[in-house]
């Protein structure tokens, strides 16, 4: 009876969509990842749309918008309200990739799924959490232990770990097991044996290149196109992978002196650094170090120029640039704007670093070959002038006075019905519990009352006459005076926080404001757009600097973490299916693949209870030490603990313990064993097969390794084979002394 | 957790006849036990070690500073967790580190780390001692950063088993308090903390569990503080009068903790009172300069507020204060405001300014915090009419002179109801004056011992406190041993598995599952020498074996023999037989009475077998058993008859056990004859019959 434990993907499995994941647990659902992609298609989102109400909690895994896209439209429109749970980087980095995805598509589009207001809402109910942090949910949630674990890949990327009983769930996407410049690696070793692991399939098949070769590469490739004068555009996203390259190419201008101007140009481009510069903590331990040490900063940039409108840009001293840009699929946003720039001279480069969304401009890019032309859409939004200006006013006063109109009907429909029946009851009831409010609210009563007597006041039918509202002034009285509460006479506090933070009461309020001041503005304005066909003149490189772990590194890790079951997710079908066999034949017999919507019930077959081991059994128990673990065989008598209904284990009483099979506890390596032997002083060789030729007649053989099955070796079976011999005791000696005999 | 702390009186099976060694945790204070300074505490339990905090007594120097480190051996120690950067609680790190045993882990939070370094870097360059007296140098500083750790608040670490985590303590940036989990048994260490939010520092949180013990500071005793905006209010208030009456206003403080909020406060004052804006602000403080890009980086530790004000610009980027790095940069020319270390006015920024500034009646000095005995500081507070200037000098002090302190301690309100809510049956006092403590301790005493289920302790220093945790231990069984969960009275039989301080028992198949342990099974095939018929073995084996089978190799078709259930011996060829089995320690021993057993009769194989011999009945063998069952009893026990019913009837020392032979129970008064007689008797049977195979 273990936990339960179920499976629904609710988008991207069999394919690179965005991430979005039912994991039930004990019926308490958890959504995992509410990722959207660039195109914004509300149709992605369907099977969440049908479950969104019954999700009890969500956990975010990394800040960028195919991990966290949908939250803001999910809370807003799908009724999706639970609580969420990210560590601090993914809250405010993916609050700020939003912002810049809702600016970046409100500069050209009427774009209207959710507004700014959304996002920082659906944010607002986010708990933070730091890494391995076990945060015990209560409520119906009882007895569940969620934990964020470093992942690697973005800064302040989640490995999710939830535990019940003793069982853990583990949701490992888009992870890097290697160090970066910024981040550190995953540690697999804090997963060992969880009962579910959820992991995706992205880069199952993909190789890289060894980092250095790949670096030098990519610098060699920018460096090459500033000198031939042309420019170097980088689409990134908004404060994910860009962080790294910032870095690299900050330390490599710093190496080789450049003089060539880095932009990094998103509408949140600033305040994205001024945040990852306060969160040191979540970095690699190289950054924390040099921090601590000389207190250098990594991201103080002294290259990289932040830019936040693309006006700064076009006015920066002419002559070859590297641009930074979001958005990384050229969807939207400043990097497809400079791209139709940039892409008709052949002296330049665009250089994406990570494989772009399937069906983006991207994508397309990065096809091989590349496309001569492509087809884009170039829009604007314009302030109206002229005919259309005077036409917009005229709609919004029209539009002003229907409100205004319905309004007031509403009201007068509200006044009668509230006051109508309100005065009937018993007019001289009126709020005696409010005769000692303080003058400022009594005047916003007044004020409501004379709005009832201007156009409202309707006599109830049963008043005999109209009357003004009445207090009665019920004060009491003992046998000192008038009974006072000392609380009206303190003198009130002066409440710091509230007479000194009026700087901005918004939580989040850190907009560029520039930036966004004429996207925000009120004025009216349209967006106009115009097709055209760009010429792709310029070279297309693409890198994997996606810092995600490669095939060969994931088939690793799995198989070191080894699950019980094994949940793919996420990655093309191809990619999947590859994983799904390998896995199947290397690590468990338990690998699942759903589909979309496809429920897998991956609750263990474990069995398990959990009794008390009384103190008298402890005190005979002798420990063998082995590693980080202690064993011992133990025979017990099941009995009742002596206040509550727990099992308890007490020690065999009289009768003696029934005699078990002995069993030897260890794990020989042949070629370890072989140089024990030596070391002994017995003649030790390999002879064909595996065997080991120990002395002159013994030979040790390790038989029936195709059990390897459930990750760690199952059980091993070893023949030693000898004529009677004074030798042959003595290599048996030898061998027993490598295991431990329970 | 389902673990209990009762204290040693309390335990309920006394009786029970078990080592408790384990059980007892001791906790020695080895420094800041009734005295404020020094802090380090000294925890055991269960072989497992942790010391709380390294700091140095800033009134001594050299090795009298230290904490009392030769009472423990260093190399012991699994953990050393540091609260927070201050001298008191830190200094005597690196001294640990490179000069002791000590090889454990040390964890300090990030901004502890960062400032730690600064802190005790300068700590070296200004301490004018000898060489001989100096604990440690620059070098043993950058040594110790390698060593250190560093941890999140709330992330949990495990070390040699023991878990630990932390919470913030509000008490200076990065300050945190240590909760420990040894077993299931909790400890929190609270460092200094207070649980009032300021400007800056979130208040000290409160754990989401309660402990089992709380080693908690007391530094103030059960003194109150005044509300906090009272206090920011006098300090505005003392300044804008000062200043608009064209008086300097002197503020002697430490560089670093509460400095930083009274610049917080100075800056938002100065930015709403645009009165004040030409009057300018110094900062006369390099160390705290140098530090200020740890505040500007990790706001993540401060509280909502300071990150809110985040989002709009970085509230440590002053906007009305200056820099002042020495005396001679300074232009005294009007009214303004300087805040300048060191606290006590010893020497100095602050002292050079105070000498300049006391005797004129326009100008003020305000004391921020806690002064030290003994000190300039101190003694202005009581208002002298004339002072003695660093010149050796009199000068009259005419300066208004203001205490107000903005110290983050808890005082006895907040420690009461930090403490009421959660309710740690253990409470351990340390850092605070002795005085202060035993009030602390009485009044704590009424409010939450009147029950008797607390209890409060005071230990000095190297005064060890030791406390019984009956801790239950909880093991998990799962896998195929788990399939049924057992009634009372049943057999529970795996192996145990203990990682850290979990307990899990399982099925020896299951091992290999659930942990990364495995199993193995060695098989063994000897060959011995053997010339004679193969039949000729079967009867000697018998003689021992109960079970002994013949049968045919599936393979060779040659007769085998399966001895015991467990060996295989097998005719090979002419000359040989081979003997193969899984090695366990019985089928070792047969196996080797085996082939003893076969050289035996090699040898002797001219003898020819009585083969009648074999068929004796049931009966004689029934009769001799019982003779040899008798006469070894009578060895043993002496006194021993037979009963009319056939009854052994033993005496010892005038007890009398009757011993039923057919199925070996036991009468008797005495238990432990009762108890000898049954373990004899068993002993005898398996000796004289043939071994019976095991029913596995």
């Amino acid at each position: 009876m273990g936990t339960s434990v179920q499976v629904t993907p609710l988008c991207g499995v069999y394919n690179e969509n965005p991430l979005s994941y039912l994991v039930s647990i004990d019926n308490f659902n958890f959504l995992v990842d509410c990722g959207w992609n660039d195109h914004f298609d509300p149709s992605l989102l369907e099977p969440l749309s049908r479950v969104a109400s019954k999700i009890d909690a969500v956990l975010l895994s990394y800040p960028d918008t195919l991990h966290l896209g949908a939250l803001p439209y999910a809370m807003s429109h799908l009724g999706l309200s639970a609580p969420i749970y990210s560590t601090e980087p993914v809250f405010r980095l993916g609050l700020l990739t939003m912002y810049d995805q809702y600016l970046s598509r409100k500069a050209v589009s009427d774009f209207d799924l959710f507004t700014l207001d959304d996002v920082d809402s659906a944010f607002l109910s986010i708990t933070r959490l730091t890494y391995s942090q076990n945060h015990h949910l209560s409520g119906k949630g009882e007895g569940i232990v969620i934990a964020p674990h470093v992942a690697g890949h973005l800064l302040g990327g989640t490995v999710w770990k939830i535990t019940k009983d003793g069982e853990d769930v583990i949701y490992a996407v888009d992870f890097n097991h290697r160090k970066e410049r910024h981040l550190n690696g995953i540690v697999a070793e804090s997963f060992v044996r969880p009962a579910v692991l959820i992991t995706e399939a992205y880069n199952a098949l993909s190789n890289q290149p060894p980092r250095q070769k790949r670096d030098r590469e990519f610098l060699d490739g920018i460096v090459r196109t500033l000198e031939g004068g042309g420019n170097v555009l980088l689409p990134v996203d908004t404060a994910g992978r860009a962080l790294e390259l910032i870095l690299i190419l900050e330390e490599f201008w710093a190496q080789r002196n450049l003089g060539y101007d880095i932009f990094f140009l998103t509408y949140v481009a600033s305040s994205t650094i001024d945040y990852v510069k306060s969160f040191l903590e979540w970095m690699g331990d190289s950054i924390a170090k040099s921090f601590e040490t000389s207190r250098n900063n990594a991201f103080q940039l002294k290259r990289v120029k932040l830019l936040i409108n693309k006006m700064d840009l076009d006015n920066a001293p002419i002559g070859p640039k590297v641009v930074l840009a979001s958005m990384a699929s050229l969807e939207a946003g400043f990097s497809h704007d400079i791209f139709v720039e940039w892409a008709s001279d052949v002296r330049n480069l665009v250089l994406f670093t990570e494989r772009g969304q399937f069906g983006t401009l991207a994508r397309m890019l990065q096809a091989d070959p590349p496309p001569k032309a492509v087809k884009v859409t170039m829009s604007k939004r314009v302030p109206l002038v002229g005919d259309e200006l005077v036409a917009y006013e005229e709609e919004q006063k029209r539009l002003k006075k229907e409100e205004e109109l319905k309004a007031s009907l509403l009201k007068q429909e509200e006044a009668r019905a509230s006051y109508g029946p309100d005065n009937t009851s018993d007019p001289m009831v009126i709020d005696t519990t409010n005769s000692h409010a303080p003058p400022d609210v009594a005047g916003s009563r007044g004020g409501g009352y004379r709005d009832i007597l201007i156009d409202g006041f309707v006599p109830p039918s049963t008043s005999v006459a109209p009357m003004f509202p009445f207090y009665e002034n019920n004060t009491e009285w003992d046998d000192f005076g008038e009974v006072v509460n000392p609380d009206d006479y303190v003198i009130k506090d002066e409440d710091m926080n509230q007479t000194t933070l009026h700087v901005g009461g918004d939580i989040d309020g850190k907009l560029d404001e520039a930036a966004a001041s004429f996207i925000l503005d009120t004025k009216p304005s349209k967006v106009v757009s115009n097709e055209l066909t760009v010429q792709v003149k310029c070279s297309l490189i693409y890198m994997d600097f996606e810092g995600r772990s490669d095939g060969r590194s994931i088939k690793s890790i799995i198989a070191r973490v080894a699950p019980l079951k094994l949940v793919l997710v996420h990655g093309s079908a191809e990619a999947t299916e590859h994983l799904k066999q390998h896995c199947l034949n290397h690590v468990c017999a338990h690998v699942y693949a759903p589909q979309i919507e496809e429920t897998v019930d991956v609750t263990s077959d474990l069995c398990a209870y959990k009794v008390q081991l009384s103190e008298q059994l402890m005190s005979n128990v002798l420990f063998k030490k082995l590693g980080e673990y202690e064993v011992a065989w133990i025979d017990a008598v099941a009995g009742k603990t002596e206040n509550h209904d727990m099992l308890t284990l007490l020690p065999t009483v009289s009768k003696p313990p029934p005699p078990h099979k002995s069993v030897l506890v260890g794990d020989l390596k042949m070629a370890d064993l072989k140089q024990f032997l030596a070391s002994k002083g017995v003649q030790v060789e390999f002879a064909g097969g595996g065997a080991l030729r120990c002395g002159e007649y013994v030979t040790l053989r390790k038989v029936g390794v195709a059990s390897q099955k459930g990750g760690g070796s199952g059980i091993q079976q070893i023949v030693i084979e000898g004529p009677l011999c004074e030798d042959y005791y003595k290599i048996r000696e030898y061998l027993y002394s490598q295991f431990y005999l329970l | 957790m389902a673990s209990t702390a009762q204290p040693a009186s309390s335990l309920k099976r006394r009786d029970v006849p078990v080592t408790r060694e384990g059980d007892q945790l001791t906790i020695i204070p080895l420094g800041a036990g009734s005295e404020v300074g020094r802090s380090c505490c000294y925890m055991t339990f269960k072989g497992k070690t942790v010391l709380f905090d390294c700091g140095i007594h800033p009134a001594y120097s050299g090795m009298s500073a230290l904490p009392y480190f030769d009472e423990i051996d260093p190399s012991t120690i699994d953990v050393l967790l540091i609260t927070h950067f201050h001298l008191d609680h830190a200094a005597s790190l690196p001294y640990f580190l490179e000069k002791t045993t000590f090889r454990g882990k040390v964890f300090m939070t990030h901004p502890t780390k960062a400032i730690y370094k600064l802190l005790l870097t300068d700590y070296v360059k200004v301490s004018k001692v000898s060489i001989e007296d100096m604990l440690f140098d620059e070098q043993d500083i950058n040594n110790s950063m390698d060593r250190i750790e560093v941890i999140d608040y709330h992330q949990t670490k495990e070390v040699n088993g023991i878990k630990f985590w932390c919470y913030t303590a509000g008490h200076v940036l990065g300050a945190a308090m240590f909760m420990v989990d040894i077993a299931g048994v909790r400890v929190l260490y609270t460092g200094d903390y207070s649980r009032e939010e300021d400007r800056h520092l979130q208040a000290a949180e409160m754990p989401e569990f309660s402990p089992d013990i709380c080693i908690i500071e007391s530094t103030y005793g059960v003194q109150l503080h005044q509300p906090r905006h009272v206090r920011e209010k006098r300090f505005t208030d003392v300044i804008h009068t000062t200043v608009s009456q064209g008086g300097r206003v002197l503020i002697p403080a430490f560089a670093l903790g509460r400095a930083q909020e009274l610049l917080l406060i100075l800056d938002e004052y100065w930015s709403t009172h645009k009165e004040l804006q030409n009057i300018p602000i110094y900062y006369a403080s390099p160390l705290a300069r140098k530090c200020m890009s740890v505040y500007q980086t990790y706001i993540l530790a401060m509280n909502e507020r300071i990150r809110n004000q985040f989002a709009h610009s970085n509230p440590f980027q002053f906007k009305f204060i200056q820099n002042l790095n020495s005396i001679d940069d300074f232009n005294d020319t009007g009214p303004c405001v300087v805040m300048a270390s060191p606290g006590g006015l010893q020497s100095g920024l602050s002292r050079q300014l105070f000498d300049m500034w006391c005797a004129d009646k326009k100008n003020s000095c305000v004391i921020p915090g806690y002064v030290v005995e003994g000190t300039l500081a101190k003694t202005i507070i009581n208002e002298p009419k004339e002072v003695t200037l660093m010149n050796g000098l009199m000068a009259p002090l005419n300066m208004q002179v203001h205490y107000i302190s903005f110290s983050a301690h808890a005082d006895y309100a907040q420690t009461s109801a930090f403490l009421k809510e959660l309710r740690p049956p253990n409470i351990v006092l340390v850092h605070g004056e002795a005085n202060e403590m035993g009030r602390l301790k009485q009044k704590l005493i009424t409010e939450f011992a009147a029950d008797g289920n607390t209890k409060v302790l005071t230990p000095k220093n190297c005064q060890s406190v030791e406390m019984m945790f009956n801790s239950e231990k909880m093991a998990k069984t799962i896998g195929k041993l788990a399939e049924k969960t057992p009634e009372v009275g049943e057999t529970v039989s795996g192996i145990l598995v203990k990682k850290g301080f979990t307990y899990q028992i399982m099925a020896p198949e299951d091992l290999h599952v659930f942990s990364q342990l495995s199993t193995a099974n060695i098989t063994q095939r000897i060959t011995i020498p053997f010339s004679g018929a193969f039949g000729v073995i079967k009867h000697p084996l018998e003689q021992i074996y109960e079970s002994v089978e013949s049968g045919t190799d599936e393979e060779s078709g040659v007769p085998t023999l399966l001895v015991h259930k467990l060996v295989t011996v097998k005719q090979d060829s002419e000359k040989h037989i081979s003997m193969h089995w899984a090695a366990d320690p019985v089928s070792d021993m047969v196996s080797d009475s085996v082939v003893a057993l076969v050289l035996n009769i090699s040898r002797e194989l001219p003898k020819v077998v009585i083969e009648s011999e074999a068929s004796k009945t049931e009966e004689e063998n029934e009769k001799r058993a019982e003779k040899v069952i008798y006469a070894l009893l009578v060895s043993m026990f002496g006194d021993v008859k037979r009963d009319e019913n056939g009854k052994l009837v033993i005496s010892v020392d005038g007890n009398v056990a009757k011993l039923d032979k057919q199925n070996g129970d036991v009468e008797s008064e005495h238990e432990g004859l009762k108890e000898k007689v049954r373990t004899a008797f068993r002993r005898i049977q398996t000796a004289v019959n043939p071994i019976p195979p095991f029913a596995s």
